[in-house]
């Protein structure tokens, strides 16, 4: 009933718009995303009820900021009932965050109640004319909502005697504000921070400066004011509450531009048990106020109990601290060949053998702090996956394709800085599958296939590498087509005859697409050449599979991290270069005359299988060298094999990858430089590169 | 062309008062921003004519906004909008007091919204 009427009200609504329809479908869908947001912040707030201390604002802010959003949206929309219920969701939020709405008040429980009947109330509208709502169950629950929510208490503190300019005191929400008296009446000191910025870069400072004084206490609003270039500085004060003095504040910030002062003091010694007053310029020595609510005994209690057991740490410094960790690890091996030449002399013999000892017994520790910093420094893939799901839904909505997603292996953990740069290149994938891949639902079943679509992903972890498998059951792809396509842009010979695996690898050429027309979902032009980019870029490769009416397979094969790897250090000629173990499969040692020739390229027999051989003398122009018995590294990334002829295997390393600057800094297959302690500089290999390379020569061959 | 900023978090919201304002009949160019923050980094790489901002916002509020751009000589003579649910007079009164120049409270039809942005930037002509 409900949603019949909001519905003939929105035709005359607002928006009159030829695509009222796709305006409806975008509100439902952001309207479904606020919804997914407040069931987890519900749940988080539930928690941290159940733990019994205080709160966190910010927490409640953001369901507040939620709840009215809601409104806003559905009361633009028509959607009257919708944003009755957004309004009073809202009210007891908003209570909460005033501190009008106590916690253990029966208020907060029926919050998820409420959060569930707004979903199902937007099923309703997805779900057409036909379907009705609940209107009953929905006036009940509002009614239930209003009975809870108690009458606003009275405003205790005023906020004239605060040393700011009022200006900046006028631009504080409501919310804001009461936080800013809350805390007053809490005893605590309001400093303001301020700190000068390009304008065109300010997010990266400003959160800096953020994060550090929310070490100190609670950021209570960020004021931005013009610089003294106008035209190219913006200024942030942060209006900040802590128990610490300016001082100290200052003292704990990375920033030496930073101007703190405090724009109010609490009475001292008084503070901490009676309520501040500071609305009362008259009376100058208030010694025992006389108004004013008291506060609960316990809050200083509770306030300590606020401090949280987990730290939020930008990820640089742990970069930082990782690359310490990777000094230390060459530093260690320079005491280790200390230790072996001493121990090789018979005169030092005994000292040799302690400090090798100790050598040991330091090379575990550093072992468990280079573990432990990883740890750190990983986060699941749960992430992405929920991202996914949520533009999967979006797709199904608008496209009305039928398409199930499967996730497996959501707990699957990868550096954090990998897991961000995998969003776009998965979306991507995910979006080609939905668009392209999947068929129509009568293509489908005129194919035998079930009407549902699939699209599965699946992750897990495989030595020290993460591989994420995005599968399809759609058309599959046209290899006909693709050499069709291949032949036209003159990327093959009219007449050549190209293996699959060729075709199939085309698709990753820049600008290369079998699609004639662009549809929204995919954009153009953009295709697989970015995405393999992408991943490149974070030392992995892609892979397809395609079979022409049975579906797609995308493969992602990615470091565990970028931060520290294990190397293996190789010496060609009067050179040494460090290979990184996660991409050597083996290594063999062979003789000269195992090297069999095969089209004018180098092969070597291993197991039954030719093995593809480079010379990294050649890779790098390098004379002399060349020995009777080479190395054979064996090199392997996703499913592609290359075989590395070397002088010398000269043994493993932990490195930290820099990047090389200067010269060399673009030669191709060349990923870095590493320090190897008393081995000095070396070159690290790109195995991507190189390997491709290899591959592509061979084609051209 | 007149050059308006929206300044908007939700998506759906910004979408509708782009396509609002484009209804005047592509006498104007929308910009949009996601956020205070977005604003505070487009406002100086164009010349703007109007604002339309939302007061609820997850970086800076809409009244900072408003309180930065009346505080700097460059854009004090930007039109103000500000548009939000907190309908409530002492919020009204605060984004006035802070120089907006109008304050429309959610839900609106977009015709007040149309005849708001139309007087302000008649106003803007005429001095």
């Amino acid at each position: 009933m409900a949603a019949r009427r909001s519905r003939s009200r929105s035709s005359k609504g607002p928006a009159k718009r030829p695509s009222q329809s796709k305006a409806q479908r975008e509100f439902v869908s952001e309207a479904e995303e606020i919804l997914e947001r407040m069931r987890g912040d519900l749940s988080d707030l539930a928690d941290q009820r159940a733990a019994g201390g205080d709160v966190d604002p910010d927490l409640v802010n953001r369901l507040f900021r939620s709840a009215h959003s809601l409104k806003g949206l559905a009361g633009m929309f028509g959607l009257e009932s919708l944003s009755e219920l957004a309004h009073h969701l809202e009210d007891v939020l908003d209570g909460m965050r005033l501190g009008r709405v106590a916690l253990d008040s029966p208020a907060p429980n029926l919050l998820d109640e409420a959060v569930a009947v707004f979903a199902a109330e937007l099923g309703v509208l997805g779900a057409g004319p036909s379907a009705g709502s609940d209107g009953a169950a929905l006036q009940d629950l509002i009614s239930r909502i209003d009975g809870a929510v108690q009458a606003p208490a009275d405003r205790d503190v005023e906020l004239t005697d605060l040393d700011l300019d009022p200006a900046l005191l006028r631009a504080l929400t409501e919310y804001e504000e009461h936080r800013l008296r809350e805390n007053i009446r809490r005893g605590r000191r309001i400093l303001l921070v301020e700190a000068t910025f390009e304008i065109l870069a300010f997010d990266e400072g400003l959160a800096e400066l953020t994060a550090a004084v929310r070490e100190a206490g609670e950021v209570l609003s960020t004021l931005p004011s013009p610089g003294a270039a106008p035209e190219s500085q913006i200024r942030f004060g942060l209006l900040a509450a802590t128990e610490r003095d300016a001082e100290s504040v200052r003292a704990g910030l990375d920033f030496p531009h930073a101007a703190v002062r405090s724009v109010y003091e609490p009475p001292v010694a008084e503070s901490r048990r009676q309520p501040a007053r500071v609305a009362a310029p008259a009376a100058p020595q208030p010694a025992a106020p006389e108004r004013g609510p008291k506060p609960p005994a316990s809050a200083d209690i509770e306030s300590l109990k606020s401090i949280s057991d987990t730290v939020r740490v930008d990820i640089r410094k742990l970069d930082e601290l990782m690359n310490l960790v990777g000094e230390l690890v060459i530093q260690r091996g320079a005491i280790g060949s200390i230790a072996r030449r001493l121990g090789a002399e018979p005169a030092t013999a005994r000292v040799g053998m302690e400090l090798d000892k100790a050598h040991k017994q330091l090379d575990r520790k550093i072992q468990e702090l280079q573990a432990g910093v990883l740890e750190v420094r990983m986060v699941p893939l749960r992430q992405v996956f929920e991202k996914l799901s949520r533009v999967v839904r979006r797709l199904r909505r608008d496209l009305g394709k039928d398409v199930r997603l499967e996730l497996r292996g959501a707990d699957t953990e990868l550096d954090k800085l990998i897991v961000e740069d995998l969003v776009d290149p998965m979306m991507h994938v995910v979006r080609n599958a939905f668009d392209h891949a999947i068929e129509s639902v009568e293509e489908r079943s005129a194919a035998g296939k079930p009407s549902e679509g699939s699209i599965r992903i699946q992750a897990f972890q495989r030595g020290n590498h993460v591989v994420i498998e995005v599968a399809d059951d759609g058309r599959g792809l046209d290899l006909e087509r693709i050499q069709a396509r291949g032949i036209e842009r003159g990327l093959l010979e009219p007449d050549a005859t190209a293996s699959r695996r060729e075709l199939l690898d085309l698709v990753f050429v820049p600008g290369f697409s079998t699609r004639d027309e662009v549809t929204e979902t995919s954009g153009r032009g953009v295709g697989m050449d970015v995405v393999k980019n992408n991943l490149t870029a974070l030392g992995g490769v892609v892979d397809l599979e395609s079979e022409r009416g049975r579906g797609s397979r995308v493969t992602f094969t990615l470091p565990i991290t970028l931060a520290i790897i294990q190397a293996l250090v190789v010496g060609v000629a009067d050179q040494r270069y460090a290979i990184p173990l996660n991409s050597v499969l083996e290594t063999l040692l062979i003789d000269v005359s195992d090297i069999q020739q095969s089209d004018g390229r180098e092969i070597l027999n291993l197991r039954g299988d030719p093995l593809l051989l480079r010379r990294l003398a050649d890779e790098f122009g390098l004379t002399g060298g060349g020995v009777e018995k080479p190395n054979v590294v064996v090199l392997g990334l996703g499913d592609a094999r290359l075989g590395v002829l070397v002088d010398r295997l000269e043994g493993q390393q932990d490195t930290v990858i820099k990047p090389v600057q200067g010269p060399i800094q673009n030669v191709r297959g060349i990923a870095g430089a590493t320090e190897l302690g008393d081995l000095g500089a070396v070159l690290v290999l790109d195995v991507a590169a190189l390997i491709e390379d290899a591959l592509r020569r061979r084609e051209a061959a | 062309m007149p050059r308006v900023l929206i300044v908007e978090d939700s998506a759906t919201m910004r979408s509708l008062l782009a396509s609002s304002l484009e209804e005047l009949g592509g006498e104007l160019e929308v910009c949009e921003a996601a956020s205070g923050f977005e604003a505070l980094r487009i406002l100086p790489r164009d010349a703007f004519d109007l604002i339309v901002t939302d007061i609820n916002m997850p970086d800076i509020n809409g009244l900072e906004l408003v309180s930065f751009v009346k505080s700097n000589a460059s854009y004090r003579a930007i039109p103000l909008i500000i548009i939000s649910t907190e309908g409530s007079e002492r919020d009204r009164a605060k984004g006035l007091e802070l120089g907006a120049d109008a304050y429309l409270v959610k839900p609106f039809e977009p015709e007040a919204l149309l005849r708001v942005v139309r007087e302000l930037l008649g106003k803007r002509e005429e001095g």
